[in-house]
């Protein structure tokens, strides 16, 4: 291993236009890079960025790997195969009599589902999107399990052959199995599968009950299709970056990371392709949590502005949220998954005016990298948000990307004026501020749905801001809701790859059973017992016992005659007592009533408890991040000009300090109104702000 | 100069005509569809209804009486008469 | 008025309906309000127009400006800071008296400034039958709790004689609470982000904003009306109940920028609770003009300006006191939707520009079929079948209709998964799938509807009983547009078991094999015991054009998956197909021989 001084661990994450890799090891400062993604294999993109990283430690990528004792994973591969249709031909065995299921979304769900509201209002032009499988390839076996999981129709093995055999000559590549009540009893479900296995082993299967083992027919069929859809292309790609950092000298685990936030071996994650969606947003929402951590903070809304959308989610007393119906592209599936909402405002929206009204807007159509915006001189000719923050003077033509590219600011200016202030009778300044505003309020609305969703007060919480485009904007929207600091990371702009190396091994395990509270404490062992049985062997497989391994156990919970379900946390110790259950019963109706309400439990009707859960983690050591000294508060030496910038509360252009990042020191204050340039990202501090930059280089912005 | 009464109608020189082979059914602003071919089909009797439908419902087809091109439908029972669309203007 | 203010207070506006909205499905928690978002709030200037109106249930956008108006005409004078009102009176103007309307004014500084108005579809009212539809109701006094208007929260303080009194003559007292606590909450977080928006921006450039809200959307909908021709575009819907044939005629006019619903001719009051009031006819037009016509204009008073309704007082459009109203949702008003639909339509294909805004009817028949019994654990199971919010859609000109891809009038609804049911009800689902032949034939074919059919499943009582309610099986509804069919019709069948026993498992996979007698019903209230089957299907959506010009490829595909049958690729598509492909000779000569027939009888005439 070299030198054998140094060990250093590697965090790759593959986004749709960067992928980001951030190096890390004890005592040295982190080391950052990025390079563009190459779509639809990325494993170029990985290699490029790893040797980004490499690079400024003046080392290549062999020398790296040779000393990384671990190398962590997350990649857009799966969501990129959805999103570009690029997945397997798909075959589906399904209940004789609901072979429709997945074709019929449950009627218009999946028409409107994941439309903004303003497309869901004209309802003429809307539509469901191509299913991933014709109905042509699926077929409707003879079987039938009931609400309770008894067999009341056997398995019609014949059938079942001939239909394989069926679909087999149509040419799939993959089957999804998903019967009925299979989660109560898998016992048809895994039949099907060995006959598949027999008749041809080089179909990739995917059954509802593995993958998802909870009740509603539609989602969990859609689930299971998917993960069929992607299960190759998951598997050999996490395969192919295996050998890939094989032969480039790494003789480490490889690790990868799932949409709930914690990672898995890559030999498990290989047979999961579902679990990979979206894990680029949640490892973003695992560095928020680390950093909070860091920083003692516990309640943290994050957020996340990149080119083309605004991400935020929210921290609560360190726990983080599952989104409830989750989407991919216009699908739906159930796995745990962080919830993280969006919208379509990034640096590259387009800003427009909308017809008959003259109404700005901004969104949700982006210009992405390319053209881009007008600035970049790509050939861009729509405004885009990015323009508007050249023209408030938060941008610096000159310093883009670290001076690597020029842009071009009187082009934003003609085009601007041209398409947006004529049109609105304003002069450019006053368009500019404006559609500034348009875009904050935007914001501000988003975040605060989010946390009115849960019953929470955003003044409570502390802002953490991401992303190439939040260093600029979250000033003003935090300011407007009201927190009273907020963060911006040193790795603002690779904050996925930091949340990479954050993360935990983590085992999800859950088992579906209806139970009235209180019920007999005889009942609870035989869920819980074999779900720590198998959590602890996994993970005493991958290395992990003892202190190392943390079990969370929680249970979702309702009252019986309504429909929301709160996951609660079992905080007792188990076996279940009395005592145990009625603190669950407890936590239950506090949660509930926070989250949905004074006065909204229905509790005459009694409470049930639905499914149990068990979140076993692996504890990773994490890398320390290492404190620098304390200078002074004297930040003048990091001053390198004065420009006119935008000041949100004076609704003026204002002349101001310009600090170079890479000459502020720790403990340096800023006081607004001020731009900070980073390498790579913009930060701007509003009037009667202040920046302070703490001990880890993140700047942390104290509102009044 | 023509102009558009409906996806299979137009209006020239002071006629509703045919879209697809122009000729001439009625004058512009009147009731257009005593003068086109007419076909009726009970509902019970097309493959999809049951045995619950009404009897005498039927489906009026208009086509154009010189190519055949189809019009317009309505549902209706027989003794009803005939839904009218009339343009005033343009 | 600055173009940035007002596109951040409007955006913000439609925030304050969202919250509202996620309050009211999070506090209620009940499946017809989370499933079926048989929901709607709305926002309301201080004189009771309309400001702006959310996704939702869209008959209400409308009655619940009449429930505004009517609260501040019988309150006058006595209207103040955290009242909350009550109207749910057909007559004054809800739809039916299980849509209960919760109405807040919303003051500032001691001044009233707007209104915000919830409704929910409450889990029972207290009619002679159970859930709220009463098919076996005569007049509107079997059909529960009915108040023109009533004071139920006064300053803050709850009335607790009202709310007992309320509660004291309904079913379910607990839920119907909960469902009422739900609207409460709402109204005051609507209350809340109101009031902080005009905190943040000031009264007047609050008030200005509202003007201009409204006046953009009468300008624009007055626009876009001249843009259309003068003319007169006619509809018809039928429907039956028990043998009855009503009718429901629309003769819409446009001239200049206005737009008349006439609904002169339509059949006298009804008997049976499918009537409409006044309100309810409203409500049913509005509903499929908002998403047609105004697909980019802010829904608010400004749309309803321009339009004009006659409704003959007496008419099932506008019945009089006391007729029976409660299936009204289901019933006449339905059909004033489907009317509306397609003369807007019409009008909408009348202009190369709005060519590809038009659509033929979607889901034109509802039914109510609403199941109390006991279920698998002795605990009551009482609810809709959901399915009907699952509907179809109608084709458009440049698409099929979505199959079972819901209705019009709302937006967002959806049905709930087959477990969820069998969890909930002591039944077990033989299938539920796509029906074939539903869709209405054209260049662009109807979106499917669905069938389902249900056994009883351990059922501690043997089974449990269902009232059905809606219109009837006799007459499609569904309209098609430029010549394309209407959809098919819905219908009912008990399917009598011959074996008296219990225990046997039915995996019968259509409505002809499942054993026994069958027996069309439609109207009523019927049990599902022992061995027999409720077998349902509903409506497909019409179709749009000349089924002669649909694509081949797309009448084998249809075919190939089901949706269409050969007899009726062959009959009304003129396509044959041999084996598994299309014998292109045999369609074109088919096609050509089919086409010849429409005139050769009567053409030059």
């Amino acid at each position: 291993m070299g030198d054998g001084t140094k060990t250093y661990l590697v965090a790759t994450d593959v986004g749709g236009t960067c992928t980001d890799t951030v190096v890390f090891a004890v005592g040295e400062p982190v080391i950052l890079g990025k390079a563009l993604s190459t779509p639809p294999d990325f494993a170029h993109g990985v290699l490029d960025s790893i040797k980004s990283a490499a690079d400024q430690m003046d080392i290549t990528v062999e020398e790296l790997l040779a000393r990384t004792s671990l190398f962590v994973h997350g990649s857009t591969v799966v969501d990129n195969a959805i999103l570009t249709r690029g997945g397997a031909k798909v075959g589906l065995l399904t209940t004789q009599g609901f072979e429709d299921t997945l074709l019929v979304t449950r009627g218009g769900y999946g028409r409107w589902a994941g439309l903004t509201e303003e497309r869901m209002k004209n309802m003429v032009k809307t539509d469901r999107a191509a299913p991933l499988v014709d109905r042509n390839l699926i077929a409707g076996i003879p079987e039938r399990t009931d609400y309770k999981g008894a067999i009341i129709r056997e398995l019609d093995e014949d059938a079942t052959r001939g239909a394989i055999k069926e679909l087999v000559g149509q040419g799939v590549e993959a089957i999804a199995i998903s019967f009925l009540w299979s989660f109560y009893n898998q016992k048809n479900e895994l039949r099907a599968q060995e006959l598949v296995k027999d008749i041809d082993p080089s179909i990739y299967t995917s059954i509802s009950s593995h993958i998802a083992p909870t009740p509603g027919e539609y989602e969990r069929t859609s689930t299971t299709v998917i993960n069929a859809y992607a299960g190759d292309i998951a598997r050999n790609y996490i395969e192919n970056l295996a050998d890939l950092l094989k032969n480039n000298k790494y003789a480490g685990p490889v690790m990868i990371m799932q949409g709930y936030g914690g990672l898995l071996l890559a030999s498990e994650a290989a047979n999961r392709a579902i679990g990979m969606l979206e894990c680029g947003p949640a490892a973003g929402v695992i560095g928020s949590k680390a950093l909070g951590e860091l920083l003692d903070q516990k309640d943290v809304i994050a957020t996340d502005m990149g080119g083309t959308t605004f991400k935020v989610s929210v921290i609560q007393g360190g726990q983080i949220e599952y989104a409830r119906e989750p989407m991919i592209d216009r699908f739906h599936y159930t796995q745990p998954k962080i919830e993280v909402v969006s919208i379509g405002a990034g640096g590259g929206s387009i800003v427009w005016i909308e017809e008959g009204t003259n109404i700005p807007r901004v969104g949700p159509r982006s210009a992405g990298s390319r053209p881009g915006p007008v600035c970049y001189g790509l050939g861009g000719d729509e405004p885009t948000l990015t323009d508007v923050f050249m023209l408030i003077g938060y941008m610096d033509p000159k310093i883009f990307l670290g001076g690597s590219m020029n842009l071009d600011k009187e082009a934003a200016r003609k085009v601007f004026d041209a398409k947006i202030a004529k049109p609105m009778g304003l002069s450019v300044e006053e368009a500019a501020y404006g559609i500034f505003r348009v875009a904050t309020a935007q914001i501000t609305d988003l975040i605060r749905e989010i946390t009115v969703e849960r019953g929470l007060d955003p003044r409570d919480f502390v802002m953490h801001a991401f992303g190439g485009s939040c260093g600029m904007v979250s000033s003003t929207f935090g300011a407007e809701l009201g927190v009273k600091k907020i963060v911006v990371p040193y790795t603002a702009s690779v904050n996925c790859a930091f949340g990479l190396i954050s993360a935990d091994i983590v085992h999800e395990y859950s088992v579906v059973k209806t139970l009235p509270m209180p019920s007999p404490l005889s009942e609870f062992p035989p869920l819980f017992d074999p779900m720590k049985e198998k959590a602890l062997k996994v993970l005493a497989d991958e290395g992990f016992s003892g202190d190392k391994v943390i079990l969370d156990w929680s249970v979702d919970l309702r009252y019986s005659r309504q429909v929301h379900e709160v996951t609660t946390p079992l905080k007792s110790i188990l076996p279940l007592t009395k005592e145990g259950l009625e603190r669950l019963s407890h936590d239950f109706e506090t949660l509930y009533e926070r989250k949905y309400g004074k006065g909204s439990a229905f509790r005459e009707a009694g409470i049930e408890m639905t499914q149990f859960r068990l979140t076993a983690r692996g504890l990773m050591s994490h890398p320390d991040m290492s404190p620098s000294p304390k200078f002074g508060e004297d930040s003048s030496k990091a001053v390198v000009g004065r420009r006119e910038i935008f000041v949100e509360a004076r609704s003026a252009m204002v002349e101001s300090d310009i600090y170079d990042f890479t000459l502020l020191q720790t403990g340096n204050v800023i006081v607004g109104p001020a731009v900070i340039h980073t390498p790579i990202t913009t930060i701007v501090v509003q009037d009667r702000q202040r920046g302070i930059m703490d001990e880890y280089r993140n700047i942390v912005i104290e509102l009044g | 100069m023509s102009t558009r009464q409906s996806r299979t109608l137009i209006v020239e020189n002071a006629s509703i005509c045919c879209a697809e082979c122009k000729k001439s059914i009625a004058p512009a602003g009147t009731s257009w569809k005593s003068a086109a071919a007419l076909t009726r089909t009970r509902v019970i009797d097309i493959p999809g209804s049951t045995s619950s439908t009404h009897p005498d419902v039927e489906i009026r087809h208009f086509s154009c009486p010189a190519c055949g091109a189809l019009l317009d439908s309505e549902t209706a029972l027989p003794e009803d008469p005939f839904l009218d669309d009339i343009l005033t203007s343009k | 008025m600055d173009p940035i203010t007002f596109s951040i207070i409007r955006h913000r506006l439609y925030r304050v309906v969202e919250e509202a909205v996620i309050t009211l499905k999070h506090v209620s928690g009940s499946a017809i309000t989370n499933e079926g978002h048989d929901l709607m709030v709305s926002l309301y200037e201080a004189d009771g127009t309309l400001l702006l109106g959310g996704v939702g249930f869209l008959h209400h956008l409308t009655s619940a400006a009449e429930a505004c108006k009517s609260i501040i005409r019988r309150f006058e004078g006595d209207v103040h800071e955290g009242d909350l009102f009550l109207l749910n009176d057909p007559f004054t103007a809800a739809l039916h008296t299980s849509d209960i309307y919760l109405v807040s004014p919303i003051h500032y500084k001691g001044e009233l400034i707007a209104w915000s108005a919830c409704f929910v579809h409450v889990y029972d009212i207290g009619a002679m039958n159970p859930g709220g539809f009463a098919p076996e109701a005569q007049d509107v006094f079997s059909e529960g709790f009915s108040s023109p208007g009533l004071k139920l929260v006064d300053r803050g303080d709850l009335r607790q004689d009202i709310w007992d009194t309320l509660l004291n003559m309904v079913r379910g007292p607990e839920m119907v609470a909960l469902d009422l606590r739900s609207m409460i909450a709402c109204n005051n977080v609507a209350k809340d982000r109101m009031i902080s928006l005009v905190e943040k921006y000031g009264l007047p450039t609050f008030q200005e904003t509202c003007k201009t809200l409204v006046a953009q959307s009468e300008t624009r909908l007055r626009e876009r009306l001249l843009e259309f021709p003068d003319g007169s575009w006619e509809s018809r819907q039928y429907f039956d109940v028990k043998g009855e044939v009503y009718k429901v005629l629309l003769k819409m006019t446009k001239k200049g920028d206005e737009l008349i619903f006439d609904f002169t001719g339509s059949s006298p009051q009804s008997k049976y609770s499918v009537n409409c009031t006044k309100w309810a006819s409203l409500g049913g037009l509005f509903a499929p003009l908002f998403p047609l016509l105004c697909y980019d204009i802010t829904w608010n008073e400004g749309v309803i300006r321009p339009i004009k309704v006659i409704a003959p007082e007496g008419s099932i459009v506008n019945c009089t006191k006391p007729s029976p109203v409660s299936v009204a949702t289901v019933g006449a008003i339905q059909s004033v939707n489907n009317a509306a639909c397609t003369t807007i339509g019409k009008m909408l294909a009348s202009h190369e520009k709005y060519d590809d805004q038009t659509s033929a009817v979607w889901h034109a028949n509802h039914f109510a079929v609403f199941m109390f019994g006991k279920n698998q654990k002795g605990g009551d199971a009482i609810g809709i079948l959901t399915e009907t919010f699952a509907g179809s859609g109608g084709a458009r000109t440049f698409a099929d209709g979505v199959d079972i891809g819901g209705e019009i009038p709302n937006p967002i609804s959806r049905m709930a998964n087959v477990e969820t049911v069998e969890a909930m009800f002591p039944v077990r689902y033989l299938f539920r799938r796509r029906l074939q032949d539903s869709g209405g034939g054209g260049e662009f074919r109807g979106g499917t509807g669905g069938e389902l059919a249900l056994v009883p499943h351990d059922a501690p009582d043997g089974g449990l009983h269902y009232v059905l309610s809606g219109k009837g099986s006799k007459f499609p509804q569904s309209e098609g547009l430029a010549g394309g069919n209407p959809g098919a019709i819905n219908d009912y069948v008990w399917v009598h078991s011959p074996d008296a026993e219990q225990g046997h498992n039915c995996f019968s996979q259509s409505l002809s094999s499942i054993p026994g007698e069958k027996e069309a019903i439609s109207w009523g209230v019927f049990p599902l015991m022992g061995n027999d089957a409720l077998y349902v299907r509903w409506n497909g959506g019409g179709g749009v054009g000349d089924p002669l010009d649909r694509d081949p490829h797309s009448v084998l595909l249809d075919v190939t998956n089901q949706v269409i049958s050969i007899d009726a690729a062959r009959e009304i598509f003129g396509v044959q197909i041999q084996g598994q492909s299309l014998d292109v000779d045999g369609t074109t000569n088919l096609r050509t021989s089919l086409r010849k027939e429409r005139f050769a009888t009567n053409g030059g005439k």
